[in-house]
């Protein structure tokens, strides 16, 4: 039987033209809680997280050596349909992108694409999962106005609520609170500790003080390299590699 | 918590997929339809021409029975569209040179002035050359011009004037301002970086300019159908009537003769050709200067 | 310094001249149409079908209509050509294919009215009096608005593509990742997301198309057929404005009023090409200053 939820990367390794940019990565991504990917600008994180819902070939020429393996089954494999692969995951990018809609064809999207035209439970689900991503209250009056019209941190819990409306099992969160004020920032933190119970989480990010607030697991990634794994107190208070002990007390960044 | 949110979701993804691929093909057969448009048009003219396609064509002008089929070429054409094309354009750059340093120098971006000025030379863009040729008859008539060389040579020259100001403009407004500004910190003045510097950087982009222009008065026909005449010799004065290669191709075609008709082909290969090598120097030259550029 | 100042001098008069050539061109087209505006109301010029110079008629219907006509047709064959091209080419065309298909979209821009108009007569009319025609169980002699409707739509099709193809490169890769990340198809993305913020200058790009193709005069002078009588159908002959003054802009002396009449055929030609095409740049430019 296939496990829900499972996630692993096997040998993998990308490249971008002669640069290879993640060397021989091995990671089991625990289910049901938050991972956290720490590491310094530019060492492959976002390709990371690119390569785990296919993203990454699509717009860019790269090669991609290794396995990904969701509920059993390796995504790169001829036989898979991306699509699938991707409804699978949610993806919080950094920079909210909403889509050129109201707020509530936003959320509906996903529902619409896979075949959902009964409108009851369209709205259900539309409610549903904004209450899910904390946003229903501020914007319950109003679903039909453009999406553009939210503040920053209001635009990405709507991102938020899109994503977990196409029923992923994954969340994968590329520094969604980097674009974000202090406030938003941690409501977002909050919506996914929240969301761990169900989802298995997958976080990038560049700030230390969240990946405390947030990560069961932590990955240090360096320079393409995954350098460290294991459960967060563990790897805060006694890094095994020095290279890890250096960017979690500051020296390198 | 999760509940199911989709019908059936394997016909689905089916139905998605083949609408994709419905799609795709439409837009694969509306490109090739547009390549083949291309493959199409030379290779039908080319072909038609290969019967008439002789040195003579070029090197002769219309001997007396030419238009009933017997000896000649379109010399007089070849060389009649190139004297009208250089003078005109030389004029088109006398005027619009001098605009677009104007508008590019002392103007600031967004000053009224430069706004109106950009607006008029984007109405006249959109001219149509029929209306040109129209109105360069009107100015014939007021000079007391006949059809000639020097009409067709103004007329010519305005309906360049848009296509140059506007491709050497934003040539010149690509030049980074901060080179600009190194310049002026040196000391220079306008003219002086103007000259010495922004028009040296620009220079392959100007000369691509010009070439355009020159490719659009080559096979412009509306505009000279009335003001330049036509004539089966090679014209040495301004003011005599001149041939030129569209008009030649024009008037071989519906000639009821199909010697004469094969010889419009072969005209039209000559045009085309031409074209051909001044798009092909246009494309090498922005090669081989981008090498040299400051990006 | 004063040679600084007579260069800023000769600069700015020479600056004056398109603005002076814009006037001068639509005061004297104007001009010149007025003596035939004092004798017959605008209305009756424009809406009357009688055309018969030598009895002083100078109705322009037909022609207008037939301007219609022609360049309706073009836009219909033009613009899904154009779309789905400038598709292909922003968003599945491999490098490679790219690299070719703008040469060629370059060349068929460049090539001249008359070579155009050439083959149509060649190819296009045949095609139209011995495969269409017979199809919809009509006669054509193939001099007909439908052949020059094909012939214009290629030539506008370079220009369409070019700016649609720019307008939806233009869309930010982010907002298409997004959507992807839901599950959508690549063709979804398109119509659901790239297509709203794309339509309006691909709109514009199709008004500009079709501003060209208000004035394009040789090629379709030498297929449609120059029959001054309004058009029964797509396979019947037409005589557009530009193909009017074409024909007989040079020889209109003789005959009093023609001139005029002539003139202002020409400046209705002006406007309609002008309010098109001026209004479709400043269409483009506002999108460009908005996201750029």
């Amino acid at each position: 039987m296939a496990e829900r939820g499972r996630l692993s990367l096997k040998n993998l390794s990308v490249y971008y033209g002669k640069n290879q940019v993640l060397k021989n990565v091995n990671l089991e991504i625990p289910e049901k809680k938050i991972t956290v990917i720490i590491g310094p600008s530019g060492c492959g994180k976002t390709t990371l997280l690119k390569c785990l819902n296919r993203l990454l070939g699509e717009y860019e020429e790269v090669r991609i050596e290794g396995q990904v393996i969701v509920d059993g089954q390796n995504i790169y494999t001829p036989e898979v349909d991306v699509t699938q692969v991707r409804k699978k995951m949610g993806l919080l990018s950094q920079k909210p992108q909403v889509l050129p809609m109201s707020i509530y064809d936003n959320v509906a999207f996903g529902p619409r694409l896979f075949g959902l035209r009964h409108q009851p439970e369209l709205e259900r689900l539309v409610e549903k999962y904004l209450k899910l991503a904390g946003l229903w209250d501020e914007v319950k009056d109003r679903l039909y106005e453009p999406a553009s019209r939210l503040s920053i941190g209001q635009q990405q819990r709507l991102c938020l609520a899109r994503g977990l409306a196409v029923e992923p099992e994954i969340i994968l969160g590329d520094e969604p609170t980097s674009a974000l004020d202090p406030q938003s920032s941690r409501n977002v933190e909050l919506q996914l500790l929240r969301l761990k119970q169900d989802y298995t989480i997958l976080l990038v990010t560049h700030i230390l003080r969240q990946a405390k607030r947030v990560a069961d697991y932590l990955a240090f990634l360096y320079l393409g390299e995954l350098v460290e794994f294991g459960p967060a107190s563990q790897v805060f208070e006694n890094p095994k590699d020095p290279r890890t002990r250096a960017y979690i007390t500051g020296e390198i960044s | 918590m999760k509940d199911k949110a989709t019908g059936n979701p394997e016909l689905n993804l089916r139905r998605r997929k083949a609408v994709e691929s419905f799609f795709k093909v439409l837009m694969f057969v509306s490109t090739t339809a547009v390549v083949l448009s291309l493959v199409l048009i030379l290779v039908s003219i080319l072909w038609k021409s290969l019967p008439a396609l002789k040195l003579s064509m070029i090197t002769k002008t219309p001997g007396s029975g030419y238009y009933l089929g017997k000896e000649g070429g379109i010399l007089n054409a070849i060389i009649g569209s190139l004297e009208l094309t250089l003078g005109a354009t030389l004029i088109a750059l006398l005027i619009a040179l001098p605009v677009v340093i104007y508008l590019n120098t002392y103007l600031g971006k967004h000053s009224f002035l430069a706004e109106t000025i950009r607006f008029s030379l984007d109405v006249l863009w959109g001219i149509p050359s029929i209306v040109y040729g129209a109105f360069g008859f009107l100015l014939m008539l007021f000079f007391q011009l006949r059809a000639s060389l020097l009409a067709g040579m103004i007329t010519v020259a305005l309906v360049e004037l848009p296509i140059l100001s506007r491709a050497m403009d934003e040539t010149i407004q690509l030049v980074p301002t901060e080179l600009k500004e190194a310049t002026y910190s040196l000391g220079a003045n306008h003219w002086q970086t103007t000259t010495r510097v922004v028009l040296r950087q620009a220079f392959p982009g100007l000369v691509t300019a010009i070439l355009i222009a020159v490719g659009r008065g080559l096979g412009d026909a509306a505009s000279v159908l009335f003001t330049a005449g036509y004539t089966d010799r090679i014209t040495t004065s301004w003011l005599q009537p001149v041939a030129t290669l569209p008009l030649a191709i024009f008037f071989q075609l519906n000639s009821p003769f199909p010697e004469v008709q094969q010889r419009a082909y072969a005209s039209a290969a000559v045009l085309t050709w031409l074209l051909l090598l001044i798009s092909l120097i246009i494309r090498s030259l922005s090669r081989k200067f981008s090498r040299n550029k400051i990006r | 310094m004063p040679r600084e100042k007579l260069t800023r001098l000769a600069g700015a008069v020479f600056s004056f001249f398109p603005l002076f050539l814009t006037a001068a061109i639509f005061f004297v087209l104007l001009l010149k149409a007025f003596p035939l505006l004092i004798f017959k109301s605008l209305p009756a010029l424009i809406f009357s079908s009688a055309w018969q110079p030598v009895k002083g008629q100078f109705g322009l219907w037909p022609f207008i209509l037939g301007t219609l006509w022609v360049t309706i047709t073009a836009f219909i064959l033009a613009v899904p050509v154009s779309v789905l091209t400038s598709l292909y080419i922003s968003e599945y065309a491999p490098e490679g294919f790219k690299k070719i298909f703008q040469p060629i979209l370059d060349l068929l821009a460049g090539l001249p009215s008359v070579i155009y108009g050439m083959w149509g007569v060649l190819l296009i009319i045949p095609f139209v009096s011995k495969y269409l025609a017979p199809v919809f169980k009509t006669y054509s002699s193939g001099y007909s608005i439908l052949a020059a409707g094909i012939v214009l739509a290629v030539m506008i099709l370079p220009t369409i593509i070019n700016v649609s193809v720019e307008v939806l490169n233009s869309v930010p890769l982010d907002l298409k990742e997004a959507a992807l990340s839901l599950g959508a198809t690549r063709f979804e993305v398109w119509r659901y997301v790239v297509l709203k913020k794309a339509s309006p200058g691909i709109v514009a790009a199709c008004v500009l198309g079709l501003s060209r193709a208000f004035g394009e005069t040789i090629a379709v002078l030498m297929v449609v057929g120059n029959v001054p009588e309004i058009p029964r159908s797509p396979f019947s002959p037409a005589y557009p404005l530009p193909a009017l003054l074409a024909n007989n802009y040079g020889e209109m002396m003789s005959i009093p009023g023609y001139e005029s009449a002539l003139n202002l055929a020409a400046f209705l030609l002006l406007l309609i090409v002008l309010s098109f095409s001026l209004l479709a740049r400043w269409y483009l430019t506002k999108i460009s200053r908005r996201s750029g």
